[in-house]
Formats: structure tokens, sequence, C-alpha cells
């Protein structure tokens, strides 16, 4: 069983050249633009000027599975004076407690043995229900109707291969590695950034309190929401047993509402005959009772 | 409330399957119960109960699979695909190999809820069609065998549970999620559960009506449909409050108004209203009223329900006129950030960050 591997993203350092976009297009053979069929609501990527940033891929999709983020600040004066970029690869993030994996109802998202979370295409349905509980917005469907996002070039890590985008990425602000060498990389960055004058530099995902971990974690040097990052997303199934205790509570009073409904009309003959051949038994059905 | 997410796509197959499968189950439970419980007047109504149930849960079966990204593939639901095809090369259903190999293909996430649904809606399929039968001749072979003695008991007592976790279980789909305002309360299966119990009588109230039930049965019937709403509105309450802040961002969107304001005012109050003016004792077109707007109401909810995340993700063209230069750092969650991004509008959603 080989080791598990991840993605330390050292936001820093990514000068936003969006080699790791290009490689990962080029490796997994996805389109230039979107495959995506139109759909009600106009909701295609558009093979236009996003306009508005310097950032035309916008945001992840089916043929997007690497995407940089251009987080552009300005001063809030009138002149704009001062501007900062902040620029972030963003990726599948390979969540140690996967949302998508836990809801998927076909078995079609695994764990691979590198401790990646895969699909499987040939077993997806286009559900769609990985999309609702994936809180990076990370999976979209494709035009051949199935889930789609990052595989962590699965292909590649069989062959021993480094993924495409670390491969091609020019400053390393993607690194591939072993999860456990790449949290003592990610402390001694930190560290390091702190000591020259970064004090807001922080890791995401590292420690178990995002989904348990995250193989692909982050350093972020702004709260994660600035970023496009949930601080806290949840794991779908922690509602289920609340959710289900109300919904019980909520037929009990049903059944008991109906039962009083009902029942009135019972009341003058309390046991009222059951008509069925056996004949016989009281208002309580009980099965053993019923047996010929 | 997590804004960060992409949306499932969940239409009108989705609308319509979670509308007419909350009616079918409605009225599914509430004609097992008055078997189960009522006196042999009722039996009448609990027929009308099971005639709803088997069409509508056919139509929904048939919505599901449309509505899925590759409909052929409908059965990877309950079975494992890969598993499935290694038996068929194994030689299944001719083979002792395929067999086994067939022996570990059935697939149950018991904690996902869609998983857990499509069996649920598989059983429930299964139990309506059995009740329909035995509801289609009055006094024949089948309703002796299906609606009396101890198989129809057991069938009823099946049935309701079923019918019940098909009526909840929806909402715990939704909230098992990272969707804004679906996974940001627990109360959604319950809602759910509450509005199939309305939506399902008031079907049932329609036809009875239709069909000139005796007036003693319509009135019990109508009697449960006020229980029903009155329980409706004490759980929409409770949804409400487990929103907190977040009820206000919820607000801020047109089908979160729609959501809010319609469902209460068209859903419950109206009919509700409706209901205690006439006097649950009082046999009159007022029944009918209250019905039709329990229903209309019902679909509101689903609807409202499942169009609001998109539209609080969504960020149209007329917003991106809002952007103020004041805001950098919202400035920047607008462009690179946001997944859905379409540029632009920011003020709403820092809001709700500093809300949480």
């Amino acid at each position: 069983m080989p080791e598990p591997v991840g993605f330390f993203t050292d936001t820093t350092v990514c000068i936003g050249c969006k080699a790791c976009q290009v490689a990962c297009h080029q490796w997994n053979d996805l389109p230039a633009w979107t495959d995506e069929p139109p759909r009600p609501g106009g909701k295609v990527s558009l093979p236009v000027l996003s306009g508005d940033s310097y950032d035309n891929t916008r945001s992840l999709s089916a043929v997007n599975w690497r995407h940089v983020k251009f987080i552009e600040q300005f001063s809030a004066d009138a002149n704009r004076s001062q501007a900062a970029w902040l620029m972030m690869s963003d990726v599948c993030k390979h969540c140690h407690d996967a949302p998508c994996l836990e809801v998927c109802p076909t078995g079609a998202i695994l764990r691979t043995e590198f401790d990646t979370v895969y699909i499987n295409p040939p077993a997806c349905n286009g559900c769609r229900d990985c999309i609702s509980a994936c809180p990076f917005g990370v999976i979209h469907t494709s035009s051949k109707g199935i889930a789609q996002k990052c595989t962590f070039c699965y292909d590649r890590l069989k062959q021993g291969l480094t993924p495409a985008c670390a491969q091609a990425c020019p400053t390393q602000s993607i690194k591939f590695g072993p999860l456990a060498q790449l949290h003592k990389d990610a402390q001694a960055r930190v560290a390091q950034l702190r000591q020259q004058g970064e004090p807001k530099a922080s890791l995401y995902g590292a420690d178990d309190q995002v989904l348990g971990g995250l193989n692909a974690f982050y350093l972020l040097v702004d709260k994660p929401e600035t970023y496009g990052l949930p601080s806290r997303p949840k794991l779908p199934s922690r509602s289920v047993p609340l959710s289900s205790f109300w919904a019980v509570f909520t037929a009990l009073l049903t059944a008991l509402g109906f039962l009083f409904a009902f029942r009135r009309r019972a009341q003058p003959e309390p046991l009222t005959p059951n008509p069925s051949p056996q004949g016989g038994e009281g208002g309580v059905p009980q099965a053993g009772r019923a047996e010929p | 409330m997590n804004l960060f997410v992409a949306d499932p796509d969940w239409g009108w197959w989705i609308i319509l399957y979670f509308y007419l499968g909350g009616i079918a189950a409605g009225a599914y439970f509430t004609a097992t119960l008055i078997d189960l419980l009522g006196s042999d007047e009722d039996r009448e109504l609990a027929r009308i109960g099971y005639w709803i149930a088997f069409p509508l849960v056919c139509l929904c079966g048939l919505f599901l699979t449309v509505d899925l990204g590759r409909p052929e593939r409908f059965w990877h639901m309950l079975f494992k695909s890969e598993v499935v095809k290694a038996a068929v090369a194994e030689g299944w259903p001719w083979s002792g190999a395929g067999w086994a190999q067939m022996s570990h293909a059935f697939l149950f996430k018991y904690w996902s809820p869609m998983s857990v649904g499509a069996w649920a809606l598989t059983l429930f399929g299964l139990c309506s069609f059995v009740s329909f039968l035995a509801s289609l001749w009055p006094g024949g072979r089948l309703e002796r065998l299906f609606r009396h003695g101890w198989l129809g008991r057991g069938l009823q007592v099946v049935g309701s549970l079923v019918g019940f976790f098909i009526a909840a279980y929806t909402g715990a789909l939704l909230t098992a999620t990272n969707q804004p305002l679906w996974s940001d309360s627990t109360w959604v299966a319950a809602l759910f559960l509450a509005s199939a119990a309305s939506t399902g009588i008031a079907l049932m109230i329609l036809i009875a009506e239709w069909r000139r039930v005796s007036p003693a049965a319509l009135q019990r019937l109508e009697r449960a449909d006020l229980w029903a709403l009155g329980l409706e509105l004490l759980v929409f309450a409770a949804f409400l409050a487990s929103l907190g802040g977040d009820l206000l961002a919820v607000l801020e969107s047109w089908h979160g108004r729609l959501f809010v304001v319609g469902v209460l005012v068209l859903g419950l109050l109206v009919p509700l209203a409706v209901h205690l003016r006439l006097g649950v004792s009082l046999r009159a077109r007022g029944a009918v009223v209250a019905a039709a707007f329990a229903l209309a109401g019902g679909f509101l909810l689903r609807y409202a329900l499942l169009t609001t995340p998109p539209e609080l993700l969504a960020e149209g063209p007329a917003r991106v006129a809002r952007f103020s230069p004041e805001d950098g750092r919202a400035r920047g969650e607008g462009t690179g950030a946001d997944p859905n991004n379409r540029g632009g509008e920011v003020e709403p959603r820092s809001k709700v960050f500093d809300k949480e």
C-alpha cells in the first residue's frame, strides 16, 4: 500500500501563470472551453473574457479541474491607489472525510490506494448528490452526464509520476509528495514567513479541523473566506441523526392526531369487530392471534 | 451558511418528485393509519389514499430517472455496477460463481439519505402497488388478503412506516449537503413530513368530495387535516427559528421571500383560517378551498426551497453595478474566490460571514 500523498499549495509564491491549468488540460485531454450542454438559467461557462477580472477561467468546472483564483484587492480610497493580488491554484481538496464520497449513492466515488478521492466514470449515474455535498464547489457534471473533478492524476500516480499540475508549476507553489513530509515542509514555511513579517500566514486543511484534514492543503495569508474557502465546512451526515429525530417526533405527533381524528367514531363500540374472514379479533390486531 | 458551493441543478424533475412523492407518502400513511386505527366506515377513505399513492410513486420513479445525467444507469443506486458486471461475466444467472459474486452487489449506505431513499422508494413502490391492487375491487379476494387479516395488518404497519420515511427522507437529503439554507437547519425532514401529511390529506379530501364519501367520514378526514396543518405550522416555525441569523440572508433573495411568506400565508394560514372559520364540523365548500390552498402551498414549499440556494449563489449582471470600491476585501471575494462567480456583488456575502 503506497503512503498517502497530497498537494501543499503555497499561495505566497503563486504567480498566476496558470501553467497548472494548462498541464491539467493537456494530460487529461480536457477541452479548452466548455463541453457543458446549455442548461436552464444559462449556466454555461462561455469562452469570453470575464470583464471584471484578469481571471477568465472564473471557476472550477467540468473541464477545469484546476483553477488559479485571482483575488484582486484594492484599497478603499477613490483612486484605488493600493492594489494587491492574492493567487491560489484551486483544486479538489481530496478531503480525509470527503462529503462527496460519503453521500455518493452509486459507490462511484472511491478512496484510492494513494489516499486520494477518485470518481469512477463508468459507475457514476449523474445524480449530482456529490455536487450539493461538496463544500468547495469542486464537482460539476460533464456533457456526458457524469460528475467530474480532479483525479489527482491517478493514472500518473500508478506509474510513479508526479501529477501534471505539480510537475508544471514553475515556482513550486504546488508541491506534491508524501502527506507527512508536506506537513513538515508547510510548518517550516509558515514559521519562515512569520519570521519575515507575514503574521497572517497560516495553513488551511493541514490539521484535522477541516473535514479531518485535506490532502490538498493550503498556505494562506488571509482568512479562508477571502480565498473562497469555508472556515468550517461540514460533513453531510452530521445532520442526519438530529433531522431523523425531529422527523420521527413529527411522525409520532401526526399519528397521534390521526388516532384521535379517526378513533372518535369507534367510541360507542370500543372493540370494533375485525371484518377479516378469521373474525372475532379485537380492535388491536396481533399477528400471532390472527393466525388461523 | 456556506456560499462557496456549486449548484447541483436539481430542477423541475426533483421539485415535482418531492411534491408528488410527498402527496403519495402522505396519502399512503394516512390510509394505512385509517386501516389500522380507524373504524370500518372510514375504509372508503383509506381506499382513496391507496388510489393516490401508487400512480404517483410510479411518476416519481420516472421523474427521478429522467433527472439523472445517465438515466440508463438508474439501477446503480441499488447495486454496485462493477460487481454486477463481474457477476454477469462469471455467468450469472446460470453459474454458481455468478450468484456468489452477485450476492455482494447490493449497495446500501445507511448514512447517505439518497442511498437509503433509493431502497425505501423501491419498497414503497411495492407496498403501494399491493395496496393499490387490494383497493381496486371492494370486497374482492385481493382486498380480503391484503387489507384484512395478519398479512394485511403487516402490510399496513410496514407501509405506514415506509410512507413516513419517504415523506421525511427527501428533507434529510437536502439537509445532508453543504448548500446554503438546506444544510442550515435540521428541521427540513420534519417539515417535509408534515407537508406530506397535509398535502396527502388535501388530495384525499378533494377526491372524497368528488366521490361523495359519507359526510361523517369526510368530517373525520377534515379533522385530521386541521391537525396536520396545525402541526405543519409549528414545524415551519421551528424551521425558521432554527435558521437564526441566516434567515435574513434568505429573505434577501426573491425565492427566499416566496418560500417564507408564500408557504406561511398560502399553504398554512389560509387553509387553517378556512378550516377554523367554517368550523371543522361543517361539510362545505370550505374544505375544498382549504385543500386546494394546502396543495398549492405544498408545491410552493418544494419549489421555493429548492430554488433558493441557487439564487443565493448566483450573481446576476444587475448586481455587478452594485460593485463598490470601498470594500476591497469583499471585492476580492466576488472575483476570484467564488466558485459560481459571475463577477460583482459581494456585500450580502460579507454580511453573512460577519454573522458567523
